[in-house]
């Protein structure tokens, strides 16, 4: 066992790992992806596609809105870097208008909640909805500032 | 031949089957692989193969429902490239979308080209695209573009400023016009532009899946600068 060990290169080693690393990472992606549905029957919410970008000086939350009616777009800070993203639709959607008649259930709203991965300081967020797009804008919160010597 | 898998802002999805549907191309192949996902699209009740092939006398177009797992990326592209060649195909197109920052405030995106050969930029250029000279091109067209070149087979892409990882069908619908212009077609995308909002919609899941491919095959590396000195 140990000469097995022993007869393996610095490259064999590093391979094997970067291959485990990569496994791992992949692993990693398909528990991102979830594996359910995007849509609730019970609370008639569609859950949309959003995206969080960290920026040096902002983290910046998009949601894409089809259908919301812009005046009842809305973003509430519902904990300590967490925020909850919610919109009416201009009019009700069923299965059957994807031609799905297997399904039964209609949906009325947009619904979801996006975990900001930085410390931000939710109480200055501003929010921009344009074209069905909305954004959200976080100031970050400010560290130690070092100069250099 | 033009091909339109998920990719980002699902552009070229979204503007292959509008072209299928517009020209009224017929089903006439599909693409079978181990390395594909175990799925199988009914559509009024009857069993489809996700990735198909559409044509009629002058056109070939492939397009998949699914998003296509990196791992069968390289061996899917070749086939078709092999395949179009038996075909006699002339040309490889490809639509796609080319990830911008500011897209909600762009109204009209722009579409850039991207050509196999000198004479393939030529033709961009004649029909008033702008070239994409330097960068990178990551997925479904990359391929494209290197096994038509391996094989001498003319290829261009057509890449419209997009949206990311959100549908985006008015990117698909800039680019259709392009690709009607090219290769002398009518199409008409007041329809797709009028059904924007319900294709979003609809799009979402493919979407959201199509993000996990993009992440896997690097597609962030389109926004690096290269160096060649």
């Amino acid at each position: 066992m140990y000469r097995e060990r022993k007869k393996r290169s610095i490259f064999e080693i590093m391979s094997e790992y970067m291959e485990n690393l990569d496994a791992w990472a992949d692993e990693l992606l398909e528990s991102a992806v979830t594996e359910r549905p995007s849509w609730d029957t019970q609370s008639r919410c569609l859950e949309p596609l959003c995206n969080i970008f960290v920026t040096a000086d902002e983290v910046v939350v998009t949601a894409d809105l089809p259908y919301a009616q812009p005046d009842t777009v809305e973003v509430e800070a519902v904990g300590e870097n967490l925020i909850e993203i919610s919109a009416k639709m201009k009019h009700k959607v069923r299965f059957g208008d994807f031609g799905i008649t297997h399904r039964k259930g209609e949906f009325s709203s947009f619904r979801s909640r996006a975990h900001i991965p930085v410390p931000v300081k939710t109480e200055r967020m501003k929010i921009h909805f344009k074209r069905g797009i909305l954004e959200v804008h976080l100031p970050r919160k400010k560290g130690y500032r070092i100069k250099a010597e | 031949m033009l091909q339109g898998l998920p990719d980002v802002g699902l552009v070229g999805l979204i503007a292959t089957s509008y072209i299928i549907s517009e020209l009224d191309l017929d089903e006439m192949a599909y693409v079978d692989s181990d390395l594909l996902p175990p799925i199988v699209v009914l559509h009024q009740g009857l069993p489809h193969a996700p990735l198909r092939i559409y044509g009629n006398k002058n056109l070939i177009a492939a397009i998949s429902e699914v998003a296509v797992p990196v791992k069968a990326l390289h061996s899917v592209m070749r086939k078709l490239v092999d395949w179009a060649e038996s075909k006699s195909v002339k040309m490889m197109m490809s639509i796609g979308g080319l990830p911008v920052q500011n897209r909600q405030d762009i109204k009209e995106p722009k579409v850039f080209g991207a050509g196999s050969s000198e004479d393939s930029l030529k033709l961009l250029r004649e029909k008033g695209l702008e070239i994409l000279n330097e960068g990178f091109i990551v997925g479904p067209q990359a391929l494209i573009m290197r096994y038509c070149t391996e094989r001498k087979l003319t290829a261009i892409a057509l890449l419209a400023q997009s949206f990311y990882n959100y549908p985006d069908p008015e990117a698909s619908a800039v680019a259709i016009r392009k690709f009607a212009k090219i290769t002398d077609h009518k199409i008409d995308v007041s329809d797709l532009l009028e059904k924007g909002e319900e294709i979003r919609l609809r799009a979402r899941d493919i979407m959201r899946r199509t993000q996990g491919e993009l992440t896997r095959m690097k597609k962030s590396q389109e926004y690096d600068i290269p160096l060649y000195v």
